[in-house]
Order: C-alpha cells, then sequence, then structure tokens
C-alpha cells in the first residue's frame, strides 16, 4: 500500500460566478521512502496540492489518504516546511523546536527531548547558532532550522513547499545537497514541491510535472535513475542528466503552449496636453487654459503567448 | 548654524529653550499687571490702589506664577493640610487611582480585543455597541458610575468610608474610557498575526489553550503595547475630569479647588505638571513598547 495517496481529487477557489478551479482529477501515490519532486510554475497550484496532504487544504472531490486514512486535519505526522520558514520569531532556535518536539513526544522525559533537539540542531549543522534568534540568522540558515524542527518531528513524509525559493543561488545549491544528505541518511518520505527543473532532477528519485492547464492536472512521472550522490559539477555534462532534463523542460512548456490565453489591457496614455499659449489676454488669470486632459482611454486587445 | 552649537549638538537644547522664552514673553504680554495708584480719598486720606490691568487681568504673569506655586514645588511632598499639599504629593494620589483604572481598563480591554479579533461573529454583534461608546466623553461616564455603584460603601474600623460610591465611579470612568485603544489595538494585533504561524501550531496539533499563549500572545504583544500606552494617555486625560467632578484630593482636584479660590497661578503649575507627567508616562511606555518589538 503507498503510504500517500491522492484519487480523484479536485480543488477550487471562490463561489459561483467567480470561482476558478485550480487542481483538477489529481491521482497521486508515494511509497514509503521515496523523493518525489512535483514541478511546475508557479501560480499554478502546486501549493494547494501539497496542502491537500497536509491537511490545510481540503479537495472539493476525490480524497488524500495517508497509510489508507482518509486526511482531514493537519497533523505532525505529515510535517511541513514552509517556503518563507515560519519559525516563531521571539523564540530562539532551540526553543523553535523544542515548541515542536515537546508537543510531539510528551511521554518522553525532559532529557530525551533536549537531546533529540540538540541531535537536530547538530544535523542541520546550526549548533553554534542554538541560541540565537531568526532574525539574527540568514535565510539559509532559518530554511535549515524550519527542516531540522520539522524532522525532529519524526514525520512519516516530509512536505516541502518550494522550501528554497526565497534563497539565492548559491545557498540553494548547498541547501539542496544538505537536504539530499540528508535524506540518504534517514531515508523519510519525501515530497517537494519547485518551481526549478534543474533542482528536481538534482533531489528526486520520481518527478512528477504538475501541467499548467486551467485547472492543472499531473503529468506522467519521469523516473530519475541517476547514480547517488549526485555531483552538481560533473551532473551537467552527464547525458543522461541532459536528456532528462530536455525531456521536463519540454512537457511543461507543451502543456503551456497548449494554453493560449486572450487577455485584455488597458493602455493609459498621458492623460494631458500641453497649455496653448498662443491665446495673450489682458486678463491672464481670467482666462488662463492651464493644461488639458486628454480623458481618453485606448483600449486595446493583446494576445498573450507562452 | 554656529559650529560651536553643531559640535556639542547644543541645538536639541538651545532651540527648545529659545521656543520656551518666547512662549514666556508672549505669556507676559497678554498677562496681567499690577498697577499701584494713589489717590486722595473723600476723607482726604491717601490710599493705594492695586489695579490689574492687562489684555487678560486675571491671567498671572510668569514670575508671580513662580512665586506662588513655589511652596509646593520645593516642598513637594510637604502636606500642611488635606487641601494644601506639595504638587507631587497631589501628582501621586493622581497616579495611585489612574494605576488602579488602568489595570482595570487592561484586564477587561485586552480579552475583549482578542475575542474581537478571533471571532467574526462576536466583532460583528459588538463592534457597533463599541463605536457608539468609544466616543464618549469621561464628563458623561461619571455621573452613571455614580448610579451603578451607588451601593458602594467600605467602612473601616473608626467608621470613615475607606471607599465609596465615588471612588468606584472614578474608577469606573477611567477604565471604561481607557480601554478602548486596548481593545481596538488588540483586535488588530490579533487579525494581523501571520497564517503562517497559525499554519504552524495547526500542524504541530497545539492544543487552544496552547497556540493562545505560544502563538497568538506572543505575536500580538507589539500591538498590544503600543494600545496600552494610548489607554495610558487617556487614563491620565481623565483623571483630571474625574477629580474635579468627584472632588477627591490630587493634581485635578487641586486645579479645580484653587480655581473656586481665585489662585490662578497654581491652575497654571497644575496644568504644567499635569502636562510633565503625561508626557513622562508615555516615554516610559514607549520603552516598554520598544522591548517587545518582535522582527
Amino acid at each position: 500500500m503507498p503510504l500517500i495517496e491522492i484519487k480523484g481529487a479536485s480543488k477550487g477557489y471562490g463561489h459561483n460566478g467567480s470561482r476558478s478551479e485550480v487542481l483538477k482529477n489529481i491521482n497521486l501515490s508515494v511509497e514509503e521512502g521515496e523523493f518525489v519532486v512535483i514541478v511546475g510554475y508557479s501560480g499554478s497550484g502546486k501549493s494547494t496540492l501539497i496542502n491537500l496532504i497536509s491537511g490545510l487544504v481540503k479537495p472539493d472531490a476525490g480524497e488524500a489518504l495517508i497509510e489508507g486514512r482518509k486526511i482531514t486535519e493537519p497533523g505532525p505526522d505529515r510535517g511541513l516546511v514552509f517556503q518563507n520558514y515560519s519559525l516563531l520569531p521571539w523564540l530562539t532556535v532551540e526553543e523553535n523546536i523544542a515548541l515542536a518536539v515537546d508537543e510531539v513526544f510528551k511521554e518522553w522525559t525532559p532529557k530525551q527531548r533536549k537531546e533529540h533537539v540538540a541531535k537536530h540542531i547538530a544535523m542541520v549543522k546550526l549548533s553554534h547558532a542554538a541560541h540565537k534568534l531568526p532574525k539574527e540568522l540568514s535565510g539559509g540558515m532559518r530554511q535549515r532550522v524550519s527542516v531540522a524542527r520539522t524532522l525532529a518531528m519524526n514525520p512519516k513524509v516530509l512536505l516541502m513547499d518550494e522550501p528554497l525559493s526565497a534563497l539565492d543561488a548559491l545557498t540553494r545549491a548547498t541547501l539542496q545537497d544538505e537536504i539530499s544528505e540528508i535524506w540518504q541518511s534517514n531515508k523519510t518520505t519525501v515530497i517537494w514541491i519547485t518551481n526549478d527543473p534543474d533542482e528536481a532532477i538534482l533531489v528526486a528519485d520520481k518527478v512528477i510535472p504538475l501541467l499548467p492547464t486551467a485547472p492543472a492536472t499531473l503529468g506522467e512521472p519521469m523516473l530519475i535513475d541517476l547514480e547517488r550522490p549526485r555531483d552538481r559539477r560533473s551532473i551537467n555534462h552527464d547525458p543522461k542528466f541532459k536528456k532528462l532534463r530536455t525531456q521536463l523542460i519540454t512537457t511543461l512548456l507543451d502543456a503551456k503552449g497548449r494554453t493560449k490565453s486572450k487577455a485584455t489591457m488597458k493602455l493609459t496614455l498621458p492623460d494631458i496636453l500641453p497649455e496653448d499659449i498662443t491665446n495673450k489676454n489682458a486678463l491672464p488669470f481670467l482666462n488662463r487654459g492651464g493644461p488639458k486632459r486628454r480623458n481618453a482611454d485606448k483600449r486595446e486587445e493583446v494576445e498573450v503567448t507562452a | 548654524m554656529h559650529p560651536l552649537i553643531q559640535k556639542y549638538k547644543l541645538d536639541s537644547i538651545f532651540l527648545p529653550l529659545v521656543a520656551i522664552v518666547i512662549t514666556c514673553v508672549f505669556w507676559y504680554a497678554i498677562a496681567g499687571k499690577s498697577v499701584v495708584t494713589e489717590k486722595v480719598d473723600d476723607f482726604g486720606d491717601k490710599v493705594k490702589i492695586t489695579k490689574r490691568e492687562g489684555l487678560s487681568a486675571d491671567l498671572p504673569t510668569p514670575v508671580e506664577t513662580w512665586t506662588a506655586s513655589k511652596p509646593y514645588i520645593v516642598e513637594p511632598f510637604a502636606k500642611r493640610g488635606e487641601l494644601d499639599q506639595g504638587i507631587l504629593r497631589f501628582t501621586w494620589m493622581s497616579l495611585v487611582l489612574v494605576a488602579q483604572g488602568y489595570l482595570i481598563a487592561l484586564v477587561i480591554g485586552t480579552p475583549v480585543g482578542f475575542f474581537l479579533g478571533l471571532s467574526k461573529q462576536f466583532t460583528k454583534a459588538f463592534d457597533p455597541i463599541i463605536q457608539v461608546l468609544r466616543p464618549v466623553s469621561p464628563l458623561a461616564w461619571l455621573p452613571l458610575g455614580m448610579i451603578l455603584f451607588s451601593g458602594v460603601k467600605i467602612v473601616n474600623a473608626d467608621g470613615r468610608t475607606t471607599f465609596g460610591a465615588s471612588d468606584a465611579a472614578a474608577l469606573f470612568t477611567i477604565a471604561i474610557c481607557a480601554m478602548w485603544p486596548t481593545v481596538m489595538n488588540t483586535a488588530v494585533g490579533v487579525r494581523a498575526v501571520p497564517v503562517d504561524y497559525l499554519n504552524v501550531a495547526k500542524v504541530l496539533k497545539l492544543s487552544k489553550w496552547k497556540t493562545l499563549w505560544k502563538v497568538l500572545v506572543p505575536a500580538t504583544l507589539p500591538y498590544m503595547f503600543t494600545g496600552f500606552r494610548l489607554s495610558l494617555g487617556i487614563a491620565w486625560l481623565v483623571i483630571v475630569a474625574v477629580e474635579m467632578l468627584t472632588g477627591r484630593p490630587g493634581v485635578g482636584g487641586f486645579l479645580w479647588q484653587q480655581y473656586n479660590a481665585n489662585s490662578y497661578a497654581h491652575i497654571i503649575l497644575c496644568i504644567l505638571t499635569i502636562g510633565v507627567i503625561g508626557y513622562v508616562l508615555d516615554r516610559l511606555m514607549s520603552v516598554v513598547e520598544g522591548r517587545f518589538k518582535t522582527a
């Protein structure tokens, strides 16, 4: 039995009239220990998809299951790593993680819990910053704390909602490597959402494109059978990597190409005409034309492709 | 600007001083001055007649104000009689009353603010009432307080009333007037708690109680303290009105009593004291507020 399963799920927002469907007929199954990455365009419903699993969003139709049970609410068995870290700014690194540990492992002794917290801080290499507040840390460090907090709950599955998209490219690369290292050592199931195809192929076992049809649907899964550990310097020249990347990008671009959309745009011209100064008058203040408003908008229809 | 002034940052002392001097000169200009004229009366005796003249004849000049206020300032804690005490002694009485009323305001206002922030139904139900009660003046609340607490009477061993209806009414007035900024700011603060923090609480399955204390309260604290600071300002405003109406000893009571006694210099002393104390309280609160600013 797969660990996570989504069957025929659909989700839309808004009420009749201004309703927009975001996801339609989503079928997904993730086996235990798998590292699945879902790639899609920004705004195509990726966060909604992962929130179906986290339980923060309920599907309109279909169902989301964990170990065969229906997901009805969020819980610590599905650890969610947020895009913007979501550390509580008034707690130190240690306290942020302890908040999670104390809640999930209530039956442990305080000493056990403390060791558990320390272990996870060490795992993300932040022991030196354990007593710092989030605002004293860099973006990469904050996201590492967030990952540590989530892993410390010993979740059955680690859900990552664009975990690295707020970071600069170099920090991003380091964290990709660190997270895949951590995954290799403890083999937690991971569902990772990203908008970066390279990142997807670099870290995943299985990449699933989220096709930007409106509403979005999942594409065919691609198995990434590249050797681990993957070295980002040499992998760029690996023909297998290149082929997978071309295939993934083509899939996404093709799907986007099929959904041409038309948009109406209002082009506002500078709404002012210069003052006519040829008209001289004995009492200028009585007869000042002043600049004039053109007061006319030109409407144009523009076809937006790609 | 002169380089010497710039070097020692004297302008932050110098410029206010200039403004104070200008104000005093203006004050002196409009104040009444005593003019003594000698006159021979009907019996042929010489008499001195003192008349006050000026734009505002009864307004004491700065110097007169200082001379008359000196005993209250140089001996700020003296007690010469029930209604003749050093200015800080009066201030202390007022501050004690304000502190009590203010505490009641916070204890009631903060939870109300939380309910307003958390529940849409609660907001819809109570918002009209709050919006109507909010702008009501302390002068209007006090008589209602008198009626509400007319039965209150705590008598000590000697048979003297230690806490009567007017005390209860005073506290009631301060509390209900000072409550609103705390209520409104707390409500806004609770609504402004980032959804992500609440999602963290949901994912961790924190209990309602723990979510409140570990997430909601710390996230709302900066807003709450802004409310607390504004509330304190209002409590201090209300105290004067309350003391005037109830005749309690305190800065406001002293002010009104001195007006009735025609010693106008003391009124100015009271106004300045009220202003200075209000300023000090506000500064203190903003220091505390600054401490609670997170991220």
